[in-house]
């Protein structure tokens, strides 16, 4: 067996998944004309009443909770076969949002310094990530704080733990929004003012050769908007007459639209100077919008993307109309809508499931622009998202990233927090840790760019990208290995833990234990070969051995983990 | 296990395998046929390494080497607002013969490098930046020429740094030099070493990055014993992590893995029998740790049997927007401790001049001040330290002022010094043919000097 499985894992993948595709083919041939049809017009509107009247499969339900939440559960996967899947989403529209900065005001002693409670934000975190029941919101929420970036590292962010609860909470809120609104949110929270140096950021001033801080006006675009190059509704390049691609801006744009991010700092009562520059703080200030200080708002003319703002517009009006602009452009539908499908569902979505999801964006059905939950529905709902055969594809689906890995354990396994605040901390070392931890980015472009390619991989020769990727080498593979299997027997940080009690019972029969391990953990995308090597593993723990029941159990999750085909969502 | 494995894990272990049989001195081209191009290069006998130290988010190079003489130093300061160093905070290297005998400084915190300099063992080139023809700022103003794409966005010019592509690009220059003189090496999997992550300057066509830790190789733990107290727990893990997939990307994470098992008890094995190094490095100092990794591989080196070795550490926090004076110098105290320590580790081994060590980063930045910050740029100065490093500055030092011959738009400088020109004088050393220069380099053939002269 130890020499077999190393091959025939290979060849039995595709017999699995087509044994599976068997197993619900009856349910899901109704489904599937449905689907086809909805292809084939590009209409994804009519997706949530069609996938409404199907029977789902565990697995499917699974698999549908892997891309939308942190990971199954019973509960959840009950939740998902009773609703459908669109019925599920409207019910998580619905929940009430759990929110971080509450938990934060609760833990914070006014009598010490506020950055001595940055751990907070991890504990606050983790615990809806692995308990909060509005799930889809959290999970949307972690996405959007992969592209629209701040970070722990920056020192000032660190020091300011309830105004990253609360952009964290922003971020949820307007999750479920218009990305018009989160745009205006993100681009006035002051904790991205910090990151992003837009805070406190002048005017010009020709008398010193000063100029308006660049920062916040190149990432709006090139990172939360437009991007770099003009797109086709469906995300491919547009190009010239010559081939090439055509670029969204220059660098007179960067500096046109940098005047318009001048003049804003923290909020208060006042727009005195002394407030500007950080003096008589408000005690709220970490959490209110920046406001405008029009004594520091350049009143030059303001061009930018063939927008002109005329000299002596303030700054209310000409964020308003700057931010009019990028929302209106045609490139945010795709450009916004294909990284949203790369963190929930796919690193290579095709150009149609683009087309679909920036259709969506463009037009709610009702005429709206921008709205998130239409979004959300055509990410999730898509044929390309939702469908069997989609999932058995040689290049379907995206790496796992590291923090979803803990979270789809923590879930699945119903952990608990021996302190109750949750605290797996930070993991972001590689060599011991998980290489990732929310929140801490190393810079606002994230972990993982959505461009990134693999040198020298058949991932790269297929002309493919895959983000996840840019954090995995041969240090970390090893050490999210070690950090796992130390995860599984004495818990997260030592806090979170998971007695495994609907599993233990199952201890005695490898091949059910294995079974349940990977319907939680994969929504059954095991090839028969990686199944049956497992659960070989475990039945080699002798019966009457101590702690064998647990042992048991637990190897069953590492041994799944440790998978390749874990660790990818199909 | 065996069955699983793809060319790639095979080839490395039958080289590990005849590296143990043979002994680091034997001939193993005949081993490496995979290695492409590199088969037609007579392998070097001696030993060299290249070690690119990255400064994540575009240093700023006018407060990194500064002009010194009254005159031009107050047309610096009053450039910058707010941002500009005290000269009293500076650390004079002298008039420069080069530079028409003017004078520049460094700022306090890089005073070792200025002492390196002194020595002989470090060198600066001006205005080095991404270029693919040499452009004046006519041609620039009216797009006359082809220019790097994507100027002055972070991601972009780290790639265009390391690969002159633009992100997404997928080979670099380190790891074609690698590519191309791979057959010196026992094992081609440590000839490019990340300490620093995931690096497309180290992406070769054949040869692949290995990425390590500050704090050296990371065994799989539960693939020794029982784990679990299961007696198959071992090989079962061994056998999903090393397998092939029908799934490109399931694939590709086995390959990662298999390399790391391989490597990792490779260079544990080797690190083992190392000597201890004494050259102190700060603890608190991330660079400074990367640094020692780097030192420690290249101490065992014959251990690995490796001859030409490429290397990638980095440093972060050099976006310096907002906050310039608070930031940069803690920045620049860390990056030169961490080369001063790394250049004494060299002496230490006795590779100093062997060992090459170069800065990097996305871009230079504006002249023009934002108040507290400067803004993205192009062209920057950079420093090359190594016992085979001719000292002074090379290149054009431009004159810091606005509206010059080099200024594109608030001080941002037009190169004057491509970056493959830099990178062509680094691979002469380096020992990469002239031949296959261009076969590294593409676009080394639109500039007259492929050899700046600063390492001898």
């Amino acid at each position: 067996m130890a020499t077999e499985a190393g091959t025939s894992a290979a060849s039995d993948r595709r017999a699995f998944t087509k044994a599976a595709g068997q197993e619900h083919r009856r349910q899901t041939a109704a489904a599937a004309a449905a689907i086809a049809a909805v292809a084939a017009t590009d209409d994804a509107s009519a997706l949530p009443q069609l996938f409404g009247r199907q029977r789902i499969s565990a697995a499917q339900a699974a698999r549908f909770l892997a891309q939308a939440t942190f990971g199954a559960d019973d509960r959840s996967i009950a939740e998902v076969i009773a609703t459908g899947y669109a019925g599920w989403i409207e019910a998580q529209f619905a929940k009430p949002q759990s929110l971080h900065r509450a938990y934060l005001e609760s833990v914070i002693d006014p009598a010490q310094p506020q950055q001595v409670f940055r751990n907070a934000v991890l504990d606050s975190f983790w615990t809806q990530a692995i308990t909060g029941a509005d799930q889809l919101r959290q999970r949307v929420a972690f996405a959007l704080s992969e592209i629209f970036v701040v970070s722990q590292l920056s020192a000032p962010v660190s020091q300011r733990p309830r105004g990253l609860a609360d952009y964290l909470d922003m971020l949820g809120r307007e999750a479920f929004g218009n990305f018009r609104s989160l745009l205006d949110r993100v681009s006035l929270h002051p904790i991205m003012g910090l990151c992003l140096s837009h805070l406190r950021n002048q005017k010009e001033d020709p008398a010193t050769g000063r100029v308006p801080d660049e920062n916040y006006a190149r990432e709006v675009m090139q990172l939360f908007t437009i991007g770099l190059y003009q797109l086709n509704p469906d995300g491919t390049a547009r190009l010239d007459g010559r081939g090439q691609k055509i670029p969204t801006y220059t660098n007179d744009d960067v500096m046109g639209l940098a005047r318009v991010f001048t003049g804003f700092s923290w909020a208060g009562p006042d727009t005195s100077n002394q407030r500007f520059f950080g003096g008589r703080a408000d005690p709220d200030r970490d959490v209110l919008p920046m406001q405008a200080y029009p004594q520091f708002h350049s009143l030059a003319e303001k061009r930018f993307l063939g927008v002109v703002i005329p000299a002596g517009t303030g700054p209310t009006e000409s964020l308003r109309v700057a931010l009019d602009a990028l929302f209106n452009h045609p490139n945010v539908g795709p450009f916004f809508g294909r990284q949203l499908i790369q963190r929930l569902v796919t690193s290579n979505p095709s150009p149609a499931y683009v087309r679909r999801v920036a259709a969506a964006f463009d037009n709610d059905g009702r005429g709206v622009r921008g709205d998130m939950k239409a979004v959300l529905r055509a990410v999730l709902l898509d044929p390309e998202a939702r469908s069997d055969s989609s999932a058995a594809g040689p290049a379907f689906g995206k790496l796992r990233e590291p923090v979803l890995r803990l979270s789809a354990w923590a879930r699945a396994f119903k952990a608990t927090s021996a302190s109750g605040a949750f605290r797996i901390r930070d993991t972001s070392d590689p060599s011991t840790r998980l290489g990732q931890a929310p929140l801490r980015s190393p810079s606002v472009f994230n972990f993982f760019r959505p461009g990134y390619v693999p040198p020298n991989t058949s991932i790269a020769a297929a002309g493919l990208v895959a983000p996840e990727f840019q954090i995995t080498g041969e240090t970390s593979v090893a050490g999210y290995l070690n950090y796992m299997r130390n995860v599984i027997s004495t818990g997260a940080g030592g806090d979170v833990r998971s007695s495994y009690a609907d599993e233990l019972p199952l201890a005695a029969d490898p091949q059910k234990l294995v079974e349940r391990v990977e319907l939680l953990l994969t929504g059954n995308q095991l090839s028969s070969s990686t199944r049956t090597a497992i659960r070989d593993a475990v039945a080699a723990i002798r019966a009457d051995g101590s702690n064998a029941a647990l042992n048991r159990v637990r190897l069953a999750v590492f041994l799944v983990m440790a998978s390749p085909e874990f660790l990818v969502i199909n | 296990m065996s069955k699983g494995m793809n060319p790639v894990r095979r080839q490395f272990l039958s080289t590990a395998g005849a590296l143990s049989v043979l002994g680091a001195g034997s001939p193993l081209a005949l081993n490496l046929a995979g290695v492409g191009a590199a088969a037609a290069l007579a392998a070097p006998a001696d030993y060299r390494a290249l070690v690119c130290v990255f400064l994540f988010g575009g240093n700023d190079q006018t407060n990194t080497v500064v002009p010194y003489d009254e005159a031009e130093y107050a047309v610096y300061r009053n450039a910058r607002p707010g941002i500009a160093r005290d000269r009293t905070d500076l650390v004079s290297l002298g008039p420069v013969a080069a530079q028409g005998g003017r004078s520049f400084a460094l700022p306090k915190e890089l005073a070792p490098l200025a002492t390196l300099y002194a020595q002989g063992a470090a060198a600066i080139v001006a205005n080095v930046g991404p270029l693919v023809v040499p452009t004046t700022k006519a041609e620039y103003r009216n797009a006359a020429v082809p220019l790097p794409p994507k100027l002055f966005s972070h991601n972009d010019q780290q790639s265009v740094w390391q690969s002159s592509d633009a992100e997404g690009g997928t080979v670099g220059w380190g790891g074609r030099f690698g590519d191309l003189l791979a057959t010196a090496n026992g094992s081609p999997t440590f000839t490019a070493v990340s300490v620093s992550g995931a690096a497309v300057f180290l992406a070769g066509q054949q040869i692949l990055q290995y990425q390590v830790g500050s704090g050296g190789p990371v065994a799989i733990s539960a693939l020794t014993g029982n784990p679990f107290g299961s007696p198959r727990a071992a090989a079962t893990l061994r056998q999903l992590l090393t397998a092939t997939y029908p799934h490109l990307f399931d694939n590709e994470y086995a390959r990662v893995t298999a390399r790391s098992i391989d490597a990792a008890a490779a260079l544990s094995e080797a690190l083992a029998g190392a000597p201890a190094l004494t050259t102190p490095f700060p603890d608190d100092n991330p660079l400074a740790q990367q640094l020692r990794m780097v030192a420690r591989i290249i101490s065992v080196r014959g251990a690995l049997g490796a001859r030409r070795q490429v290397f990638f550490v980095s440093q972060g926090g050099y976006d310096t927007h907002d906050n310039q004076l608070g930031t940069q110098p803690g920045l620049h105290a860390g990056l030169a401790a961490a080369i001063d320590s790394f250049y004494r580790a060299t002496v230490e081994l006795g590779v100093a001049g062997s060992v090459t060590t170069f800065t990097a980063s996305d871009f230079g930045r504006t002249l023009s001040s934002n108040g507290d910050g400067s803004d993205h740029g192009w062209g920057a100065h950079h420093f090359v330290v190594g016992g085979a490093v001719r000292s002074g500055i090379h290149g054009r030092f431009p004159v810091v002022a606005l509206n010059t011959a080099e200024d594109v738009g608030s001080g941002r400088l037009l190169p004057t010094t491509a970056v493959v020109q830099y990178a062509s004088t680094l691979a002469r050393w380096f020992g990469v043919p002239d031949a296959s220069l261009t076969d590294a380099l593409p676009d080394i053939v639109n500039f007259g000097t492929r050899d700046l002269g600063f390492l001898s």
